[in-house]
């Protein structure tokens, strides 16, 4: 089994597949992120491909400062990715709400709804950034195996959020890498 | 033709040990070329093997019931029919096969669409839903003008045998119909510019929405599966008669490789049309070409 | 046909990518990480004041103030660097690294006051020190 074992960490390095998420950003971030698979950049020579529905990816790349609108979505579509799944928090408002620190229809930063492995900073982050970014949590997602990380609880189909809206809240500020 | 010589067609050559690989190639080839072709690297040569293997670890999502089991058949049962469909073809001289065998390999080569149409419904998904009611559309549409374009090629050869079919000498209406063949792989297929199926950012990737891990990985390997089984059939219509085994075979090769280059360029050059201008395309533009092929095969037919 | 012959000209004119750990580089304006010169701080806190996304934090103490900056807070405007008067936070043209928890870039320093000068003789201005450990390296004055 060390065999298997060793070829999954190589092949879940060398094959991540995004869904990206916009939890209320300024599409600054997502525009980055797209011109990610431009020719230029070309995040596809890592094997990225950027996939339509949650449950074909391992890497949920979120934008944006979290809005009370967006809230339940962002969990429900974190219960939604399948299997070893790491979370990359795209431009300096997941991280801390950049700009909109005192706005009353934001819900703190992401880390307090979801586990994070890598933040990448930058308002925008350029397109070089969230490819190494990228790179870094396909590699912790070959370091982390099969271990799932904490309160991550799969929904399943047809059910809403109600699977999710119940975990337990991660320490503020602190994830494990 | 006796037992082991069946058996190693359908699991050695042209058959598993060479389908998987193949598959994996040519989808390797398609995503290589059409990168190259955007001015970009694309990905490393193991890429599609890697996916296969990462897609194997992951877990699915909890399902229950008849719909979990119907849910969990849709994809082996693509990988089946594709897989037979690539051990039937006629690529090795005196490969045997029985008189009508084109219809079975017909047949095979339908079910995958079919078992992606069964798959978005029976995933209770809206985004399924609306994925499966334009593959329907779109294999209604292209369907018609693949049959009767192969129906002209096997009455003007008067057999429905396949080998029979890939060494008899081509005649002009033979070309007409692998053009049209051709023509109408772009849609079975489902690249660009009939990929409606598997817009992805549009409807959530249609049928495949709630499909994830081992099952994602085996439809993956039956669209691999489609396009070496697809590119296969116009390769051994096109090529001509070779008696050694092994020419034959890199022939074939050859071949599907430069289908796959074509069909990489269409792919490339053009964007996704609408599913009314996709089925305009087929029952305005080309159904006029196959009803003139099979029209044309049966005067023959009777003339003679 | 123009789209076939770009497709035919990408095919074997190369291309234009990056190999990855390869990063471009940036035109002459970029507004990157901010960067801190200890000696020229005088601490009139006007950088705090026009931060807009509170990136930058000031305390004053007795004698001494300290000044922290989180790149990842930053929005790379360039008001403070606009305001501030002794030139002693300039913007270059690097960007801030990937992280993987919260606050791990954040630099403090903790500067002293420098004594107002006297007419008569000139005073030695204090040296400061970086209390945290930063990504840039803090310049000591000739006591």
């Amino acid at each position: 089994m060390n065999l298997w074992n060793r070829l999954m960490c190589y092949c879940r390095r060398r094959s991540p597949w995004l869904f990206h998420m916009n939890s209320g950003s300024c599409n600054g971030c997502d525009i980055e992120l797209v011109a990610s698979l431009t020719p230029r950049y070309d995040a596809e020579q890592l094997g990225v491909r950027l996939e339509g529905s949650p449950r074909h990816a391992d890497i949920l790349c979120i934008t944006g400062p979290v809005t009370h609108n967006s809230v339940e979505a962002i969990k429900t579509v974190y219960g939604q990715v399948c299997g070893p799944k790491a979370v990359v928090a795209i431009g300096s408002c997941p991280a801390t709400t950049n700009v909109f620190i005192d706005s009353r229809t934001l819900d703190g930063p992401l880390n307090r709804h979801i586990p994070v492995d890598v933040f990448v900073p930058g308002c925008p982050p350029r397109p070089d950034a969230i490819i190494q970014g990228v790179a870094k949590a396909a590699a912790i997602l070959a370091e982390r195996g099969n271990k799932l990380p904490v309160e991550s609880v799969m929904v399943p189909i047809g059910e809403s959020t109600c699977a999710c809206a119940d975990a337990t809240q991660p320490a503020a500020g602190e994830v494990q890498p | 033709m006796n037992l082991t010589t069946a058996l190693a067609r359908l699991l050695i050559f042209p058959g598993l040990l060479f389908a998987v690989p193949a598959a994996w190639f040519f989808l390797w080839v398609e995503r290589k070329s059409v990168a190259l072709m955007q001015g970009r690297i694309g990905p490393p040569f193991m890429q599609p093997f890697y996916d296969f293997i990462k897609l194997l670890g992951k877990s699915t999502p909890p399902r229950s019931g008849v719909g979990g089991l119907l849910m969990m058949m849709w994809p082996l049962l693509a990988v089946s029919a594709a897989a037979g469909a690539v051990g039937m073809l006629p690529v090795l001289p005196s490969s045997g096969g029985f008189e009508g065998d084109l219809i079975l390999l017909l047949a095979l080569l339908e079910l995958p669409s079919m078992c992606v149409i069964a798959a978005g419904f029976s995933s209770r998904s809206i985004f399924g839903e609306i994925g499966s009611a334009r593959e329907a559309a779109l294999s209604v549409s292209y369907n018609v003008v693949f049959l009767l374009a192969i129906v002209s090629i096997a009455a003007s050869q008067h057999t429905f045998r396949l080998e029979a079919l890939a060494h008899l000498p081509a005649s002009p209406l033979h070309w007409l119909g692998v053009l049209a063949i051709l023509v109408c792989l772009p849609a079975k297929l489902h690249i660009n510019p009939f990929s409606l199926p598997n817009a992805e950012q549009e409807i959530y990737s249609g049928p495949m929405v709630e499909y994830a891990g081992p099952e994602l990985a085996m439809w993956e390997l039956s669209h691999g599966l489609e396009w070496v089984a697809a590119t296969g059939l116009v390769a051994t219509l096109a090529a001509p008669h070779f008696a050694a085994w092994w020419l034959a075979a890199m022939v074939f090769v050859a071949l599907s490789f430069v289908v796959v280059l074509l069909l990489s360029a269409t792919a490339a050059a053009t964007a996704r049309l609408q599913i009314d201008t996709t089925v305009r395309f087929y029952w305005q533009c080309t159904l006029i070409f196959a009803v003139l092929a099979i029209s044309s095969a049966l005067f023959m037919r009777f003339k003679s | 046909m123009n789209i076939l012959t770009m497709l035919w000209r990408n095919l074997w004119g190369g291309s234009r990518t990056l190999l990855f750990p390869a990063r471009p580089k940036v035109t002459k304006g970029y507004r990157g990480l901010v960067r801190f010169d200890p000696a020229l701080c005088t601490g009139c806190a006007i950088c705090r004041f026009r931060c807009t996304a509170r990136a930058i934090e000031f305390k004053a103490a007795k004698g001494e103030f300290t000044w922290s900056y989180d790149p990842g807070q930053c929005t790379f405007c360039g008001r403070c660097v606009e305001g501030c008067k002794t030139h002693a936070l300039s913007q270059d043209s690097q960007c801030p690294p990937v992280y993987l928890t919260i606050g791990a870039l954040k630099n403090s320093y903790t500067v002293a006051r420098k004594p107002a000068p006297k007419p008569a003789a000139a005073a030695p201005p204090a040296a400061a020190a970086p209390t945290s450990i930063p990504a840039q390296e803090a310049r000591n004055e000739p006591a």
